[in-house]
């Protein structure tokens, strides 16, 4: 077990992402469903390097540099949204908002 | 033939009318206006220029005893699907000229007339618009070599006749009147239609002659054992087209009402040309109609009881255009007689005639109506020469030649009728001469009550005056023979004088007639007259005369020496009267019996789309909205983890989906 294999790079991504939605899941708090969000987010990214890396090809990498570029703008984006709805009823909980459904 | 000018330049002849209908209908509302007349005027006349000089042309090859007086001309084929083939092409012989020259003739001179009476109109360009296109479908219906392009002339003119009836489509009686000639002429149609179809059907071609291994008319002379079977009932389907568009018992009940429209379509398509479409289609496929003994007769039958019904109604009707309504029923009656007992030459003479003095008789009932303030019932009026004495003049003529006076054309042409109805039975030939005492009686009541006796001039009331003119026309208001109107008049009653001498002294129209090869079958097939030369004066024609004379005589004691005699007659009569008054209550057992029923077959079914139908579809509606209201109140709750919750399980789902498979 000297070399990491691509199934290490893939784990790692696989548990990210079920953390991210068992924490989209289960949380109600605005900003910690944001976070995990991203967190599933990063996994993707994660799964992206690890298959660019196997394969030799590069156009993996490159994608994830622009992916992270969308992901730090809608980040910023996001946490704007957010903060204007804790102004809005000054909680962060999701549920405060059920009266958006349809 | 071929070499013939207006054979060779004949598609001219129908697309000219056509060009100046377009002209007329596109640059009419805004830039001709008051001179729309001009497109449809130089259009027919041009086209009528032609037709005479086909007639003409055909004539003296004829007298040059050129055998083939008929010709067939293709254009380029019109429709081609699988065996079936249509071309768009004309057919040249004499019927078809002569009907030509009728048509045209005729039609130019109601064309010229029309621009005066119809002055001021709103719609003015429409009128002719609808006129010109008229004439482009009627003369399509004369010349068609086939029989599909005979149906669709014969459709539209049924359709101008709808457009022309309902002009005054402000008026509901005129809407009406235009749906009851489109609906009655449907049913007729589509017997036509039928026809048409079992023709194809059998005998694989829709041309008349000539094409290969020859047309229908040549092959029914000849036909083989299943041709033979289909023309048991050929004849029956287009005898029924030919009854509603000629208005014959019992298709006839929308030719009164078609009286809504302005007179100069009375006279054109309610007189003269479209309603003898019937005659002139049936002599035209006398090769499918001379085999069928019950096909004829009932043909003569329904014309000579359709004459006798429409001359008894016309007895009792006081509304001018009426009465020459029920009359021109009655004579179309005398042409199906005529053609029925294998007389065609005799139902085309009349055909020619009568286009000629009812087409006048009309236009003299539109000059009556203009300077009465549009009023048209004879008990309103009286003494009417005095105030137009050319009308009287020409409409005397009219009258005279209706009622078969000795020597005006009527008179012999209705009296070829009765000779050749006399021949095949008595009982045909005794109800053709009872009508025609009829006629000259209702024909002189109408003269006599409206242009004779004192002077009686309706005075509508002010607001009403000249309704629909323009208000220059009042001033002109006694100058209501203006020579655009007279002209025409003039003309139209020359020909209802001279139109006579076409087959009388000596039989130069029928023989022309007979060249024509649909003739020549009908009349290969008739009883003979007399051996040897016809004489010049039959026993019949004393007789005819006699009768016409006693018609006249008895409007003159009735309704000229002393009115009040009618009426005490007529009351006199009581229940007579009442059964003619209402016309024999036809439209009445229509209503009931034909309308009614439809009307309540209509609301059975309008019920059932809508419980039945619009039930089903309302039910396959409400399922995904029933359905979309459960999910809503079951998963659409407002929690975003449940939202994602449900899409985590699509996406399991998917997965699955597609490892599984």
């Amino acid at each position: 077990m000297s070399t990491l294999a691509l199934q290490h790079y893939l784990a790692v991504g696989g548990i990210m992402f079920v953390i991210g939605l068992i924490g989209f899941i289960t949380r109600r708090n605005l900003i910690v469903m944001f976070l995990c969000t991203e967190l599933m987010f990063q996994a993707v990214a994660i799964n992206l390097i690890a298959f660019s890396r196997f394969v030799g090809n590069l156009a993996g990498q490159t994608f994830v540099i622009f992916l992270l570029v969308i992901a730090a703008a809608e980040a910023s984006l996001a946490l704007g949204l957010v903060v204007l709805l804790f102004r809005q009823k000054n909680t962060l909980d999701a549920d405060a908002w059920r009266e958006l459904k349809g | 033939m071929d070499a013939l000018f207006a054979v060779k330049y004949s598609y001219l002849i129908p697309l000219l009318p056509l060009a100046g209908a377009a002209i007329a209908g596109l640059f009419g509302a805004r830039i001709l206006r008051g001179r729309s007349h001009w497109p449809i005027w130089l259009g027919v006349g041009a086209s009528a220029v032609l037709c005479l000089s086909l007639l003409v042309h055909m004539i003296s090859l004829w007298r040059t005893g050129q055998s083939q007086l008929w010709a067939t001309k293709d254009f380029y084929t019109w429709i081609e699907a699988g065996q079936f083939k249509a071309t768009a092409g004309f057919f040249f012989d004499p019927l078809s000229a002569v009907m030509l020259a009728v048509v045209t003739g005729v039609g130019f001179l109601i064309i010229v007339f029309s621009a005066g009476y119809m002055k001021g109109e709103a719609g003015y360009y429409r009128f002719f618009a609808y006129m010109g296109l008229f004439i482009f479908t009627m003369t399509t219906l004369v010349m068609a070599n086939n029989f599909l392009l005979l149906y669709l002339g014969w459709e539209g003119v049924g359709l101008c006749s709808y457009l022309l009836i309902g002009y005054y489509y402000q008026r509901p009686a005129a809407r009406e009147a235009a749906k009851k000639a489109f609906l009655v002429n449907r049913i007729g149609d589509f017997g036509f239609g039928l026809g048409v179809m079992l023709i194809w059907k059998v005998f694989h071609t829709v041309s008349y002659f000539g094409g290969d291994g020859g047309g229908v008319l040549e092959m029914a002379l000849n036909p083989t054992a299943q041709q033979a079977a289909a023309m048991r009932y050929i004849p029956f389907l287009l005898m029924l087209g030919a009854f509603g568009k000629s208005a014959q018992f019992p298709l006839y009940v929308w030719l009164p009402d078609a009286m809504e429209g302005p007179t100069p379509v009375s006279a054109l398509i309610h007189a003269a040309t479209m309603v003898t479409a019937g005659v002139y289609m049936i002599a035209r496929c006398s090769a499918l109609f001379v085999g069928n003994q019950a096909a004829m007769l009932t043909v003569a039958a329904v014309g000579a009881f359709t004459a006798l019904l429409g001359a008894t109604i016309a007895l009792r009707q006081f509304d001018l255009k009426r009465v020459l309504a029920y009359s021109t029923i009655s004579q179309l009656g005398y042409m199906f007689t005529a053609v029925g007992v294998l007389a065609p030459v005799a139902g085309m003479f009349h055909l020619v005639t009568h286009a000629f003095f009812k087409a006048l008789l009309f236009l003299c009932c539109g000059v009556v109506m203009h300077a009465m303030a549009g009023e048209l019932d004879m008990r309103k009026m009286s003494g009417v020469k005095r105030v137009l004495p050319w009308t009287n003049l020409f409409i005397l003529v009219g009258c005279l030649a209706l009622s078969g006076f000795p020597f005006v054309s009527g008179f012999f042409s209705k009296d070829e009728i009765i000779a050749a109805a006399l021949r095949q039975s008595p009982i045909l030939g005794g109800i053709l001469l009872l009508t025609a005492f009829l006629t000259a009686y209702y024909t002189f009541r109408l003269y006599f009550r409206v242009f004779q006796g004192p002077l009686v001039i309706p005075q509508p009331p002010p607001a009403q005056e000249h309704a629909g003119h323009d208000p220059a026309h009042q001033h002109r208001k006694h100058s209501h023979e203006s020579l655009i109107l007279m002209l025409p008049l003039a003309l139209l009653a020359e020909g209802a004088i001279l139109a006579g001498f076409l087959n009388w002294p000596k039989s130069g129209l029928g023989d022309f007639l007979a060249a024509s090869p649909s003739i020549a079958v009908a009349t290969a097939g008739a009883p003979a007259a007399e051996p040897g030369s016809e004489p010049l004066f039959t026993p019949i024609m004393g007789m005819s005369a006699l009768i016409s004379l006693a018609g006249i005589a008895l409007a003159y004691w009735l309704h000229l020496a002393d009115r009040a005699r009618s009426d005490r007659l007529a009351a006199a009569l009581g229940p007579l009267t009442r059964v003619l008054d209402a016309k024999y209550w036809v439209d009445e057992i229509y209503q009931m019996f034909v309308v009614e029923p439809l009307r309540q077959l209509g609301e059975v079914f309008f019920l059932i789309d809508q419980l039945v139908l619009d039930g089903l579809v309302a039910l396959v509606g409400l399922v995904p909205q029933l359905g979309g209201f459960a999910m809503k109140l079951s998963t659409q709750r407002g929690y975003l983890q449940g939202y994602a919750a449900v899409m985590l399980l699509g996406m399991a789902v998917i997965l699955l989906m597609i490892f599984v498979t």
